[in-house]
Parts: C-alpha cells; sequence; structure tokens
C-alpha cells in the first residue's frame, strides 16, 4: 500500500504495527516499512501522529513512540499492547489459505502448519460452541485432487530437470512430443498447470496437466535465473480479441471463471446478461458455445455460430 | 482549535482509546467533552461526524457496542472482544502459516493482514507449486455461521431457503456450502456463487442453534465427481462412451483401467462413466470433441444428438 491512504486503512496498519513495535523496543525505520509494507516516509508520518494521541491527562503519554535517526523506538506499552482480533474475512482467508496449502504435492499434514491451523480453527470458534465430535477441518474443507502427472513435474521443478511429454493441444486438436523444463505448477478453478520452458517455442508457456500423457526425464538438468514466483496472472489481456455473449441464468457459471470484461443486466429475456470474454482461440470459443448450448446468444463476432455449428456437425458425424 | 484541524486518524485513534479505557458506557455527549475541540460544535454535524467515525472503527473489526441507558445511547469497547486471542503459535507453526499464504494467491489482503496480526510477515513464494483460490463475499460470513452453529436464511435460484450450514467445500473451482436444509428435511449442497442479491442478502441467525453430526466431512458429502451429483430419478446412471485414441491414453487415467469395458484395434477404448447429472456429463463429453461418442443407454445418446443437433439447426 504505497499510494495515498485513507484513514481507515492508515489506522488499521497502525493498530497491528504498534503491538508488533513494543514487542520489539527499537528497529530501523525501514525495516518497519518493509514489513508492513508502507514507505519509510509514511511510517514516520503515522508514529508522530500517533504519539500525539490519547486522552486527558495523559495526553502524549498514552503512545510511547519516537523516531530518530532512523531508528523507531518505543517506551513503556500501555495502549494497543495486542493486535485487534481477526476480521471474519481474515480469519476466512488464513484459514483457507492453509487448508489449501495442506493439499499441495508435498504437503506435511503432521507438521506445523497442521498445529497452526488447529490452534487457528479452535481461536476462530466462538466461546460456548461445543465442536461436535472431531471438527479436523473447522467448516471449510479443500479438494484439490490433482492428476497423475502432477507430483512429478513438481519434483521436475525443484531438480530444474528436462522432460518430454506427449501434449494434447485442444487449439490444434492434435497430440505432439514436446521438451519442457517445468519451473512452475499451479491449480486454478480445478485444473492443474505447469509452467515450463518449451523447447519448439523457446518460450515460457503454460501447459494443462490433465493433457500430459507420458512424461519422461531426459536426463538433462536446466537451471534457471529467473525463477517463477506464482501463477501467472490471467492470460487473458487486452490484445485478445473479444467475444460478446448473452447469458441465461444457467450460463452465468462463466463469470466465475473467465476473466469476463463488464457485466451488463438485460431487460430481456428477465435475467440475461451480456458479458464480453476474451477468446484466446476460435475452437475454445465454438467448444464453449456448444457447451452453453441454448442458455447462450452470441452478440460477436458474426462467425462464432457458424463455427460452433461445424463443430457440433462434426461431432454429430461420430453417431 | 477547530474540528477541522485534527487529523482524522488522530480522531479516530483517540476515540477508540477512549472507548477502550472506559469503565462504563459513554453518551455521545460524554465522549465529545472527552475529546473537546475534536468534533463539530454544533449538534447535528457533530452526531454525522461521530457515526461516521464509528462506522469506520466497525469497519476495521472493532466491536462498538450500543446500549440504551434512560432514553440515551451509550456506546463501549469490550477489551476482551477488541483483542486478539493469543493463539499460542510456535515460530514454526507461524512460519508455516508465512509460506502457505505466500504459495496460496487470492484477490484480498486478508490473508497477509491475519498473519501480521499473528506477529508473522509476508513472505514471497519460492515454492515450487501454488494455487490459486476464488474468494467470494459471503464466505466469511458463511465460515462464521458454520462455526457458531448458526442458521443461515438466503435466497438460491429463487428460492428462500433455511440451512444449518455443516461445512464449506472448495471442488473442482467452485465453493459449495453443505448443511440441513429445514425445508426439504434432508442434507443439501449450495454452490455460493449462486446465492441471490450477494452477502447482504444472507441473514445469519442465533448462534448455537444446531448440533453438526458427529465426523461430518463436507468431502464426502457429495460425490468428487460432479457427473454424479444427483438428481434422483435418474441416481446410478451409467453411460458407455467410446474414446479415439487420440484422448484413450488421458480418459483412461481420468476414469481409472477398472471402468475400461473394451479396448478396441484401433486403439480406441469403451468406458464407463456416471451420468447422473447430465448436465455434468454433457459438459465433459463436449470437451472431448470428436474424440468421444455416447455408446448407450440410448435415451443418453439420443440428449446428446438432440443437444447437438440444436447447435447445428440454430445456426442455419
Amino acid at each position: 500500500m504505497k499510494g495515498p491512504r485513507n484513514a481507515e486503512e492508515r489506522l488499521s496498519r497502525l493498530l497491528v504495527m504498534l503491538p508488533w513495535l513494543m514487542e520489539q523496543g527499537e528497529v530501523p525505520l525501514v525495516e518497519v516499512a518493509a514489513r508492513f509494507d508502507l514507505t519509510a516516509d509514511q511510517v514516520q508520518q503515522d508514529l508522530e501522529l500517533v504519539a500525539m494521541c490519547g486522552l486527558p491527562p495523559f495526553v502524549d503519554e498514552m503512545i510511547d513512540v519516537f523516531v530518530d535517526d532512523g531508528l523507531v523506538f518505543v517506551g513503556v506499552p500501555r495502549l494497543f499492547t495486542r493486535p485487534l482480533r481477526l476480521t471474519a474475512p481474515e480469519g476466512f482467508s488464513l484459514l483457507a489459505s492453509g487448508r489449501a496449502a495442506m493439499e499441495l504435492p508435498g504437503a506435511d499434514r503432521s507438521g506445523p502448519l497442521g498445529r497452526a491451523l488447529d490452534k487457528l480453527a479452535r481461536a476462530l470458534m466462538d466461546a460456548g460452541v461445543e465442536a461436535a465430535g472431531s471438527d479436523d477441518t473447522a467448516g471449510v474443507a479443500i479438494d484439490l485432487s490433482r492428476p497423475e502427472a502432477t507430483d512429478e513435474l513438481v519434483d521436475a521443478v525443484a531438480a530444474a530437470a528436462e522432460l518430454t511429454m506427449l501434449y494434447y493441444s485442444p487449439a490444434r486438436d492434435e497430440r505432439a512430443e514436446r521438451v519442457i523444463v517445468p519451473r512452475h505448477v499451479f491449480v486454478d478453478a480445478g485444473n492443474w498447470y505447469v509452467v515450463a520452458d518449451d523447447a519448439k517455442s523457446n518460450e515460457r508457456r503454460t501447459f494443462r496437466i490433465d493433457r500430459i500423457d507420458g512424461v519422461t526425464p531426459t536426463g538433462r538438468v536446466i537451471p534457471t535465473n529467473d525463477p517463477v514466483a506464482g501463477p501467472p496472472g490471467f492470460f487473458a489481456d487486452a490484445e485478445l480479441p473479444h467475444a460478446t455473449l448473452r447469458l441465461a441464468p444457467a450460463a452465468q457459471w462463466i463469470l466465475d471463471r473467465y476473466p469476463v470484461g463488464e457485466v451488463t443486466p438485460l431487460n430481456r429475456p428477465k435475467g440475461w446478461i451480456e458479458v464480453d470474454v476474451p477468446v484466446a482461440n476460435e475452437r475454445w470459443l465454438a467448444r464453449l458455445l456448444i457447451r452453453l448450448g441454448p442458455d447462450v446468444v452470441v452478440g460477436s463476432p458474426k462467425n462464432a455460430a457458424q463455427q460452433a455449428s461445424d463443430l457440433a456437425a462434426r461431432m454429430l458425424a461420430c453417431y | 482549535m477547530t474540528a477541522n484541524r485534527v487529523d482524522r486518524v488522530e480522531r479516530l485513534t483517540n476515540l477508540l482509546a477512549l472507548l477502550l479505557e472506559s469503565e462504563r458506557p459513554l453518551t455521545l455527549v460524554q465522549i465529545t467533552g472527552a475529546l473537546a475541540g475534536q468534533y463539530p460544535d454544533v449538534a447535528r454535524p457533530r452526531r454525522a461526524a461521530f457515526e461516521r467515525d464509528k462506522a469506520a472503527l466497525r469497519d476495521i473489526g472493532v466491536p462498538i457496542e450500543s446500549e440504551r441507558f434512560d432514553d440515551q445511547a451509550t456506546y463501549r469497547i469490550d477489551r476482551g472482544a477488541y483483542e486478539l486471542a493469543d493463539l499460542k503459535l510456535d515460530a514454526d507453526e507461524t512460519r508455516a502459516l508465512q509460506v502457505a499464504v505466500a504459495a496460496v494467491r487470492t484477490d484480498t489482503s486478508a490473508g497477509r493482514d491475519a498473519l501480521w496480526k499473528l506477529g508473522g510477515a509476508s513472505a514471497g513464494n519460492d515454492s515450487a507449486v501454488s494455487a490459486v483460490l476464488p474468494q467470494r463475499p459471503e464466505l466469511p460470513v458463511i465460515r462464521s455461521a458454520v462455526a457458531n452453529r448458526a442458521t443461515l436464511v438466503f435466497v438460491y435460484r429463487g428460492d428462500r431457503r433455511q440451512l444449518d450450514p455443516w461445512g464449506l467445500l472448495l471442488r473442482g473451482g467452485f465453493w459449495y456450502v453443505v448443511g440441513h436444509d429445514h425445508d426439504r428435511d434432508e442434507k443439501r449442497t449450495f454452490r455460493v456463487d449462486r446465492f441471490d442479491g450477494g452477502v447482504d442478502a444472507i441473514e445469519v441467525g442465533l448462534t448455537g442453534t444446531f448440533i453438526r453430526p458427529d465426523s461430518f466431512d463436507p468431502r464426502d458429502a457429495f460425490p468428487a465427481d460432479p457427473k454424479q451429483i444427483g438428481h434422483a430419478p435418474t441416481d446410478g446412471v451409467l453411460a458407455v462412451v467410446r474414446i479415439d485414441a487420440t484422448r484413450a491414453d488421458a480418459i483412461e487415467r481420468e476414469v481409472g483401467s477398472a471402468r475400461v469395458l473394451q479396448r478396441h484395434a484401433d486403439g480406441s477404448i469403451d468406458v464407463e462413466v456416471p451420468a447422473s447429472n447430465i448436465d455434468a456429463f454433457r459438459s465433459w463429453l463436449i470437451g472431448l470433441l470428436d474424440h468421444a461418442s455416447v455408446v448407450s443407454p440410448p435415451e443418453i445418446r439420443d440428449q446428446i444428438i438432440d443437444w447437438l443437433t440444436g447447435i447445428v439447426e440454430a445456426a442455419s
């Protein structure tokens, strides 16, 4: 949060910063700034402000903090010695992230994360509510079932191991052998992906793991000095062409699946909406239209309905 | 000193300090008296400014309680409810939470804020694997209701539902809430993104109004395969699908070798898959394009043919 901040953001940051500072006693200003995602100037300004806060007759004495020569000093703690309780979104987010991490390949279920989540779950139970039986999920369960090849790909990331794989490409509708070096594995919207350096295109590409058949190490190890820190931002960008779709309520689940643009409610038919959807390739759009069937009407591009019809005709030919 | 000279953060901090330190509930007159010069002198703007501050504090999670005494509103903060309970996390447990938050991407900063409160710091993700979690504003409300055993009332695809929520489950990229539906008097599953009216339309009942069954685990509450999510009349329906050589390996891995009924000389296979939920079945089948076709039963084969014919005819 390094831009302009409103009063609520500044106060809530102070309320988490002060108890931490009271435990430390004396900390370099830059360290406080880095830890709480602020600039040094912002930290100094807010700490100097809060040092003047207080109530008669203790104004100026309640929050004993000052900044001098790049160091933050905290004296006798009186007020704000403990952080504010977790809000419902904070509790949920931490619990859900922890549970998700437990479902990732290589997680140690009996290790420190499991113990931390047990403690957190107990703290998030309202006093007076008795947990019924063994409540090992604390109300939040996460299923990240993964294709078989996933664990091998995760190991390959750690080892920087080159692999050959057979990959089914839906864009070309063909299966071909490719040589890759996996750099990161992630799960998004129920699908597992591997981000890898692809020998054929000499680019970093994202592959869906359930489309990978037969992974074989080549024996080569190719370290990178450009590691991948996490999932790529969604592949949708302004450069992709867009389709305008009108969706019945039964088809509106796609809003949660794809990075759609602005949603416009339609007067008729009641409950329908219009959205812009980025289209990475035409075949993907045709398949989506066939899936949605009568619950979608294409506004543009004009040829999309015809392409869906052609593809449906090919599928019909199997019968 | 005039009121608008005071920095808003300073006034909010002072108000918070006052309510935390006070032994008894305070009226607005007592509050603005103690914080002399910080609120406007005129009654109506003073009340408005105080209401704004109260809302701001509640917004960041400060539990301000108001009660009426002798027909006057009074305000207090229960320090026990304000302060974070000590979770007594060991250093390795805090670190494990940091690593978890770094490896799981959400579109909010709530996880990071929670870590800060617990004495942790945000960390970069250097692990080989990570997850993206869909977030919805309804989820914290539902989770609290599960933890507090509070009944929920909400509107789902146009129907009002009353549910004792037993647990939340993320599966296949969607969040579900599983619980006891009062009106149907049975266990039901709802997709959270299909609640009508957003988070404000959810009513949360009193704490401790139901008992959750022993050893309930939402993961077992409905089948992992969406093609099996039951619509009662067709429960247990299986379809036989022929998969051509291009996709045969992948589908055998997906459904398991035990479900392969036949292997043909051209490399294609016949597999048996659940089709109780015809919508999910059709969606799965369409994903395979012309690499798959339904062999049996005839009703399902006909339904797919009708569906595809509908698409072809709509364009002509």
